[in-house]
């Protein structure tokens, strides 16, 4: 199944988020008008939720966001991680 | 340090972007000073955030038929499209020592250049954050950073006329919906600098070659070979290519 969310988040950027799923979420792509420092950051986020169960809370959705910005110590401009999680989890509805 | 000031030119939106990217390497290794550059874009061009996806931003069909060029950028952002007769661009390419660590406020001090520049045309502008210039609530320019290898670059537009029909029909919105209701809306949230004076687009060039270099140690220069042959390829093999086109 493949399912598509698009929010503004208020953190004023457009987050749209595209989920491939069975059980478990198979494809994961992440667009939108955000930043974030280093870019090459959001290719780790899409593929640390690859092999997630599709029911995956949105508290294990940040966290997991948060790890990978820390370990970058990436910076998102327009977007947090609980605003993307936050898409996430409404495409994996 | 002494900034380098590479004066208005004119290019295709793929040499555009890759000059940025070749001039950043250059900058990132010392082999090249602080710059600022101003550029036009010709053919008029669409450029999207890197995190964008071209499929849902773009009518590549319109752009065909318009002969209006796509590209990706570097930066993150939105959208815009590039008028040659509408707008001034220019990018800000430096160590990021230079500017303030916090992202915002690193905004803050180019975004002042360019408000600055307005008012020495008696145009009073104010920094909106994240990444935009407003002029009585409406925007008049955008910007977009990106850091890499201790560098900072922003490149930005100053909107100087506005052609909103092409605009629209550009980015993804059908032609049948580009209505005269959502130019009206448009109009309401944009402005340009020739809705506020008249002055001419290299007078308004002038002003901000004044506005960014106040206070500087700068000369005007140009590319080196070693970037002008860096930015040919990354322009053909990077910018063009279908892998970067189509990314997200």
């Amino acid at each position: 199944m493949i399912a598509y969310s698009s929010q503004k988040v208020k953190e004023g950027k457009i987050v749209k988020v595209e989920a491939q799923f069975d059980n478990v979420i198979t494809k994961l792509k992440i667009s939108g008008d955000f930043f974030l420092h280093p870019e090459e950051v959001l290719d780790d986020i899409e593929k640390s939720m690859l092999g997630l169960k599709r029911d995956v809370s949105f508290d294990t959705l940040v966290l997991k966001i948060h790890k990978i910005i820390k370990n970058y110590d990436a910076q998102m401009i327009g977007i947090s991680p609980e605003s993307l999680a936050s898409v996430i989890r409404e495409a994996l509805k | 340090m002494k900034w380098r000031v590479l004066g208005l030119e004119t290019h295709d939106a793929y040499f555009n972007m890759a000059l940025d990217e070749a001039i950043s390497k250059r900058v990132i290794e010392g082999s090249s000073p602080p710059t600022i550059r101003f550029y036009n874009w010709s053919p008029n061009a669409v450029s999207i955030g890197y995190f964008q996806s071209i499929k849902d931003e773009v009518n590549l069909e319109v752009c065909k038929e318009l002969g209006v060029d796509c590209i990706r950028r570097w930066t993150g952002g939105g959208a815009v499209y590039h008028d040659f007769d509408g707008e001034i661009t220019y990018s800000v390419i430096a160590p990021a020592s230079m500017f303030p660590k916090n992202i915002i406020e690193s905004y803050g001090v180019i975004c002042g250049w360019l408000v600055k520049g307005l008012e020495s045309l008696g145009i009073e502008a104010e920094f909106r954050p994240v990444n935009d210039i407003l002029v009585k609530g409406k925007k008049i320019s955008g910007s977009a950073q990106t850091r890499r290898g201790g560098i900072l670059l922003q490149h930005g537009t100053l909107l100087y006329g506005l052609d909103l029909k092409t605009m629209f029909s550009v980015l993804n919105v059908s032609r049948q919906k580009i209505t005269n209701k959502m130019i009206k809306s448009a109009e309401e949230r944009v402005t340009c600098v020739g809705m506020h004076c008249n002055r001419g687009k290299m007078e308004v060039y002038d002003s901000l070659v004044n506005a960014f270099t106040e206070g500087k140690d700068y000369e005007f220069g140009t590319c080196s070979i070693d970037e002008l042959a860096r930015a040919k390829e990354l322009a053909e093999h990077k910018y063009r290519s279908n892998e970067w086109m189509f990314l997200r």
